[in-house]
């Protein structure tokens, strides 16, 4: 519950007018920050919400493969330059940031626990190269992609982006390095 | 088994909408950024170009709707910009060279309309003009003194201003063709200048066979 209430809290702050536009005002913060803090809101949130509706989400999210498809879609909708662009400028796009970003946050928790490694490996591994890619679209552009946003902006966003994938570059080294004998000790009897 | 038809219909459902959000948020995969968005907005509308009053480097004042029953090339500027605004006036100069000159003033005028009222007055205009080699009659150099009025056009192009912090401005660019009624025709991407070239003689020969 108490996550719940976090969670609300959190969504009540990103909702306050003045700090929404500053965060928006700021390329980085508003794709780095703010879409990640509203899924988070979701996430948190999410805790009694699936308690309460268990049966439902049992039933048409049996495999988490339904929550996970939702969720790549809509991040992916969001990582489309225009969607950043039009939230700042059509009324309509913003809704559906705040109310669609929480809701794949709900959605990945129930469906996190319930896919199989070899999913979660896969969802990984389909961010990291996409992550890279906006790094290397906004440090690269020579044009100004976003109408909304400075060129200066859109490459502090790309250094972002870099950031993001190299972290997540190393943590797959990590992963694939490290013992991790404890986690599958019948494999590691092979030579 | 039962439970799998639900999660096999979610799954299904939710394809289908991710799929419907692109479609959608793309203008069915056309627009990828904000500005194709809203080139292919405006093409699809071809709003009317509003009766603004322009005020031009040689201090005459008059409204648009005078211009009208010829085709008009426009270009959004601003004389203090320094980056984008002279590559589009240099690159809008290259399509002035080479539209046949039967057609020129006759058919077609050009004119490069500032959205910086403030800063540029006629005399600004005219040292602007003679920077681009314009003759100031068949390529005009105008600003829209009134900031409603000016607002009013900025909005209905979609063409978005903003201060860079530094004392300038960065905006969309494009070279916009206006027809002889008065309605846009064509948004043409500045760096293609052969594209556009090729564009405008296309239109000017069609209305000639009409």
């Amino acid at each position: 519950m108490k996550q719940a209430i976090l969670g609300i809290i959190l969504y009540g702050i990103l909702c306050i007018p003045p700090l929404t536009n500053y965060m928006e005002s700021i390329m980085i913060v508003h794709m780095l920050i703010q879409l990640p803090l509203l899924i988070l809101v979701g996430w948190l949130i999410g805790k009694p919400i699936l308690r309460k509706f268990q049966h439902f989400f049992a039933n048409w999210n049996t495999n988490g493969v339904p929550g996970i498809i939702l969720f790549i879609f809509i991040t992916m909708y969001w990582m489309l330059p225009r969607a950043i662009d039009e939230a700042v400028s059509e009324w309509y796009i913003e809704l559906f940031k705040f109310i669609g970003l929480p809701i794949i946050g709900l959605c990945i928790r129930d469906s996190w626990s319930k896919i199989q490694t070899l999913g979660r490996s896969f969802i990984f591994l389909n961010y990291l190269p996409m992550f890279g890619l906006m790094a290397w679209l906004y440090i690269d552009s020579p044009i100004q992609i976003c109408n909304n946003y400075l060129e200066s902006q859109q490459k502090v966003l790309g250094w972002g982006f870099l950031v993001i994938t190299i972290w997540m570059v190393l943590y797959v080294i990590q992963a694939v390095f490290t013992d991790q004998s404890d986690h599958n000790t019948k494999k590691s009897t092979g030579t | 088994m039962k439970r799998n038809w639900r999660n096999l219909t979610a799954t299904i459902l939710t394809v289908i909408l991710g799929c419907v959000l692109f479609y959608v948020g793309t203008d069915g995969f056309r627009a990828y950024t904000a500005e194709s968005a809203r080139t292919y907005k405006l093409l699809k509308e071809k709003p009317e170009f509003p009766n603004v009053t322009l005020e031009d480097s040689k201090g005459r004042v008059y409204s648009f709707s005078e211009l009208k029953g010829k085709n008009i090339m426009l270009t959004f500027i601003y004389t203090a910009c320094s980056d984008v605004c002279p590559k589009l006036e240099m690159n809008l100069a290259e399509v002035y060279q080479q539209i046949p000159a039967t057609y020129i003033g006759k058919d077609l005028l050009f004119l490069s309309i500032s959205f910086d009222p403030a800063r540029d007055d006629v005399e600004t205009l005219e040292k602007y003009r003679k920077a681009f080699g314009s003759d100031g009659d068949t390529w005009r150099m105008a600003r829209i003194a009134d900031q409603n009025e000016l607002n009013e056009l900025l909005e209905e192009f979609g063409v978005i201003v903003i201060p860079d912090g530094e004392g300038g401005f960065t905006h969309n660019s494009a070279f916009y063709l206006v027809n002889k009624k008065g309605y846009l025709e064509e948004v043409m991407d500045f760096t293609k200048i052969d594209e556009a070239v090729n564009t405008v003689i296309n239109l000017l020969e069609n209305e000639v066979e009409e």
